[in-house]
């Protein structure tokens, strides 16, 4: 290739220079859509598979936070407000420290408050083991 | 430019061209490359109300989103999806995203009963025991 172009200089040089142009605009573009969109993400846990027959599950405290349809939270049977929920936590957990943080929902309960419960259950503490369940079947 | 060196070429001789076509096959490679390993995340195409939380993290990119709706319908790369289905639709995803963090986008004012029911399908095909919650960003 080169040894033609120097037999024949004028015509058989090909400017490659608008194809350099588009290479490189393309190249930018896949270099900055391989940065991908990001996602903040708060862990929330299922309920935890239904434990084998015959195995006593162990006694231990639990913290009940019911939430009904209409989004009235109630803590061990207390009522309480979102806001309330984290020192309600934190009141059981001083008692009991064993205890244990169970989210129930009623099935039509907002997932809007759920979130926040469990938000509430990380600020007081408990950073894994905090499982959601459905109420009623 | 091209203009520019070409009269500087036939003015000063051959030696001054700058011989371009390295750096082209270089930029060909970098491109095949990028345009290769190019993926992108499959957005579920709703608008969702995302709760605000304190306590979360950064997920890691190219997740797969499920996203339910206020009216706790359920969107995968904008189709809407039915409850029964959505076990198949994260193993088709899982195809083309092997390693894809599952994410949940969920809307604040959704049903508690999806919501649990989609955790348990993760749980039953990850066995992971912790599912991401989209939250909005600060």
């Amino acid at each position: 290739m080169r040894g033609r172009s120097k037999r024949a200089p004028e015509e058989a040089d090909v400017d490659l220079t608008p194809m350099l142009d588009v290479v490189f605009i393309l190249l930018i573009f896949f270099i900055v859509t391989a940065t991908f969109a990001q996602e903040e993400a708060l862990g929330l846990e299922p309920p935890p598979p239904p434990p084998p027959p015959n195995v006593e599950p162990p006694e231990q405290q639990a913290i009940l936070i019911y939430i009904d349809e209409s989004g009235l939270i109630t803590v061990n049977g207390r009522v309480a407000d979102i806001g309330s929920v984290r020192a309600n936590i934190e009141r059981v957990k001083a008692e009991n420290p064993e205890s244990a943080v169970v989210i129930q929902a009623h099935p039509q309960a907002r997932n809007g408050t759920i979130i926040l419960i469990r938000d509430a259950a990380y600020n007081a503490g408990y950073t894994d083991g905090v499982n959601v369940v459905l109420s009623g079947g | 430019m091209a203009r520019r060196k070409r009269g500087l070429s036939s003015g000063g001789g051959t030696d001054d061209d700058v011989n371009l076509t390295p750096m082209l096959d270089v930029v060909f490679i970098l491109l095949i490359f990028f345009i290769v390993t190019a993926q992108f995340i499959k957005e579920p195409g709703v608008d969702i109300i995302r709760p605000e939380v304190d306590n979360k993290a950064q997920a890691k990119p190219l997740a797969i989103l499920i996203a339910v709706d206020a009216n706790s319908e359920i969107w995968m790369d904008k189709k809407p999806v039915p409850l029964a289905e959505i076990g198949f639709q994260i193993k088709r995803f899982r195809q083309d995203n092997p390693k894809g963090e599952i994410v949940v986008q969920t809307d604040v004012d959704s049903n508690a009963e999806t919501l649990v029911t989609i955790m348990e399908t993760i749980n039953q095909i990850d066995g992971s025991t912790v599912i991401n919650i989209s939250a909005e960003l600060d």
